[in-house]
């Protein structure tokens, strides 16, 4: 029974390899041998490798290296997302565990939500120019809502019976507070900055492509300006190979930090 | 008669709340004097109003704006709906598909469907299908993901149970597996709708000639403070609306599942 | 028997909205004695001893706890809820210790964490977090997170309502060993008559909803009881016709 499931295992795993094999080799055939998509649209997987590789350090055509775009993307995104989850997850907190705060910022809150963060850029871009300080408002509003959305439901979602442990062992409502809502919602506030980190790392691109002279959604947009499609897929890639970094830097901080979660 | 007055005192501190929000934004435009012409609050609800009556650019008013807007979502959103229902449910429940997709899903589902915005345009122009497909991509992962999970997690008793009844694997996959994933599926379909309501706007923004990311972005080229803060104010009106709608058709259609609530 | 009162409820009465789910209800419970309280499923059980620790806010009444107004803050108090009250992100070391943290009772406290992991039989799972546990442990392990603080009253409501039958007289036997030696007051929810029987010295009636109090019967079996001694039966049959509704 377990041969003939490793068996099984075994064989699926075959046809999984040979599928991304057949995704990349029918590319290929597609632009490299019957021709069917002219370059501007669809470079050959090869042509897109070796742009890859030379725009490592070839600065053409929109001025910066990969390096330097990956390092300018880098550091707006984190800068934003770092506020956004400095202010976001206490706001949060504070919002699900006192009542008045809840009252008083929730409706505000709940009505700034449902402006999606990409809708601000141009806003940003005119109050702020298109400097780091307006790519990074956006970052922050996208970082900062699933923060503050995720800590609110965590904290709400602690136990009735672990608070009342907690009372009659006389525990004051800010200790109760450190020493039993947060830890409760541990998990809740990493599902919010994984979310956070996500949009945005997706916002992010956005803001550069509307406004910006760097960063890999720049160099995206440029790449659709000058019909080169090999920096365009190489800008892709590079955001996909970004966005999954950082998303398991924090699940191996989750992975340390959050206990008892087997 | 507490819950009353539980009610009457969160609007009255939300409310509270509100106007003093606006009324310090009402002093601090009056209070600077900037050289960008930034609005009241009471000038940005005069111009929303406005623009519910006379037409913002040359052809629409802000209600035939939002109907285009709404017009892709929709058409994105329900193709997205549809091939990845049947991917994630298939993908779920057969292994060979799963084997021979899944690897391919995985590799482009970390790119953000804004990162797609310049590709789309060189390979489908500046018009409608490019908006479409746009939509389409960040409709699509939600609801593969959603639906994958819905299938994965149907309880094995029923599975055994139908099994022993003398149900075929493709009868399983439709009497048991597609209907336990219906939630999960709705949970997808309420991130797909966000997600898609997003990219619109980003759409519409980076080109369109139409919509309401294009009244922004038209605000922003001649420097109107005012139509962009109106524009907003529709967005989200309209967000609101729309994932409001999603809640309800979920509670109705699923009225035997009390999940989440 | 030492008749010292320990705690008086007066007149305590509970009402949720227009609801009365507690109905004036007066009694004390005695320094150092195990008090049961039984009743009807669903007469508010769980209620009463939430109102009787002002965890909900008692709508009229008075409870006394050794002459004072109770106080969590003030009084050392623990209860042992019905559903499973470990955290879920400690170890079992951390969830025993947290009962003394929070009553900051600081000294010593790595030997009191030592000694109630010992009397509950868990010094080997000391570093095991709840969810690698089996239900009757993370019993324990509340069970000794109270103990550890050394309460001067315990409330337990229905702390074995989900375990099995083996488990139960077990932890049962644990328990009253537990509070003689350390002569803690005890106030113990239970909807199983047997139960009540087999571990109160005195068993509280409750009626049915509006809750009060129908009578309160002593129980002075010598301990360990045994569940077929015709006494015990009596007892038992006794109580059983009290509860009755119908």
């Amino acid at each position: 029974m377990t041969k003939q499931k490793k068996l099984f295992a075994f064989r699926m795993k075959i046809i999984s390899i040979c599928a991304l094999f057949g995704f990349f080799l029918f590319w290929y055939l597609v632009t490299d041998v019957w021709k069917l998509a002219p370059e501007t649209l669809l470079p050959s997987p090869l042509k897109a490798l070796e742009t890859g590789i030379t725009k490592w350090s070839v600065k053409k055509p929109d001025g910066s290296t990969l390096p330097q775009h990956i390092f300018a993307s880098l550091r707006v995104s984190l800068l934003g997302f770092c506020f956004g989850a400095v202010i976001g997850v206490p706001l949060g907190i504070m919002m699900a565990w006192w009542e008045k705060a809840d009252m008083c910022l929730k409706p505000v809150f709940d009505f700034v939500r449902t402006i999606p963060p990409i809708a601000w850029i141009p806003i940003m871009i005119i109050l702020l120019g298109i400097g780091v300080v307006a790519k990074a408002s956006i970052v922050f509003l996208s970082a900062f809502i699933p923060c503050v959305v995720n800590s609110y439901t965590g904290i709400k979602s602690t136990k009735k019976v672990h608070i009342w442990v907690g009372q009659t062992f006389g525990a004051s409502k800010t200790r109760l507070l450190f020493k039993v809502a947060i830890p409760s919602a541990l998990p809740y506030i990493f599902t919010g900055l994984k979310v956070s980190l996500n949009s945005s790392w997706g916002s992010l691109v956005a803001a550069e492509m509307l406004g910006s002279d760097s960063g890999l959604g720049y160099m995206i947009q440029l790449g659709r300006l000058l019909c080169r499609a090999d920096l365009i897929i190489v800008g892709m890639v590079v955001i996909g190979i970004m966005g999954t970094i950082l998303s398991a830097i924090l699940d191996f901080m989750e992975m340390k930090l959050v206990k008892g979660a087997v | 008669m507490s819950k009353k007055n539980q009610r009457a005192r969160a609007l009255a501190y939300g409310g509270g709340t509100f106007l003093l929000l606006l009324f310090l934004w009402e002093i601090l435009v009056r209070m600077t004097d900037s050289q960008i012409p930034f609005p009241t609050p009471f000038a940005v609800i005069e111009r929303f109003v406005d623009m519910l009556f006379h037409n913002v650019g040359y052809y629409y008013t802000i209600v035939g704006h939002v109907l285009w807007s709404l017009s892709r979502v929709l058409a994105g959103f329900c193709m997205a709906a549809v091939l990845g229902i049947v991917l994630g449910l298939t993908m779920g429940w057969f292994p060979y598909v799963r084997a021979i997709f899944m690897p391919i899903f995985n590799l482009l589902r970390p790119i953000a469907p804004l990162a797609w915005i310049p590709l789309a345009i060189l390979w489908f122009g500046i018009g409608e299908k490019y908006k479409y497909f746009l939509i389409f991509i960040a409709a699509f992962v939600p609801f593969t993901l959603n639906s994958y999970a819905g299938a994965t997690h149907v309880d094995k008793q029923l599975v055994g149970a139908a099994k022993m009844l003398g149900a075929n694997n493709a009868q399983v996959f439709f009497e048991i597996v597609v209907p336990a994933a219906v939630p999960s599926i709705f949970s997808g379909a309420q991130v797909a709708l966000s997600n898609s309501w997003m990219t619109m706007l980003a759409a519409e923004m980076v080109c369109a000639t139409e919509g309401i990311g294009w009244i922004i972005i038209a605000g922003q080229a001649v420097n109107d403070m005012t139509q962009m803060i109106a524009g907003m104010l529709a967005i989200g009106i309209v967000g609101f609306l729309l994932a409001n709608g999603m809640r309800l058709l979920e509670r109705r259609c699923l009225v035997w599942n009390n999940q989440g609530n | 028997m030492n008749k010292n009162v320990k705690v008086q409820v007066t007149h305590l009465t509970k009402k949720f909205g227009e609801l009365l789910v507690l109905n004036d209800v007066s009694f004390d419970v005695y320094d150092g004695e195990f008090l049961c309280i039984v009743g009807p499923t669903g007469c508010g059980k769980t209620t009463f001893l939430n109102s009787l620790t002002h965890l909900y806010e008692p709508t009229s009444g008075e409870i006394l706890f050794k002459g004072e107004k109770i106080d969590l803050r003030k009084h050392d108090i623990a209860y042992i809820f019905q559903e499973y009250s470990a955290m879920e992100w400690l170890t079992v070391k951390e969830n025993v210790r947290f009962g003394l943290e929070l009553k900051k009772q600081y000294k010593g406290i790595n030997e009191k964490v030592k000694d109630a992991l010992e009397l509950v039989g868990l010094t080997k799972f000391a570093d095991y977090y709840p969810r690698q546990l089996s239900a009757s442990m993370l019993q324990r392990v509340v069970i000794a997170r109270a103990f550890a603080t050394q309460p001067e009253l315990l409330l337990m409501d229905e702390p074995y309502g989900q375990l099995d039958i083996n488990l139960r007289f077990r932890l049962e036997d644990e328990v009253v060993r537990l509070c003689k030696q350390t002569k803690t007051t005890v106030i113990f929810i239970t909807h199983n008559i047997e139960e009540a029987v087999y571990l109160g010295d005195r068993i509280l009636v409750l009626t049915n909803k509006p809750t009060s109090i129908k009578e309160i019967v002593t129980d002075e079996l010598p301990h360990p009881r045994d569940i077929a001694a015709p006494e015990f039966v009596e007892m038992r049959n006794r109580i059983t016709d009290l509860i009755k509704w119908w």
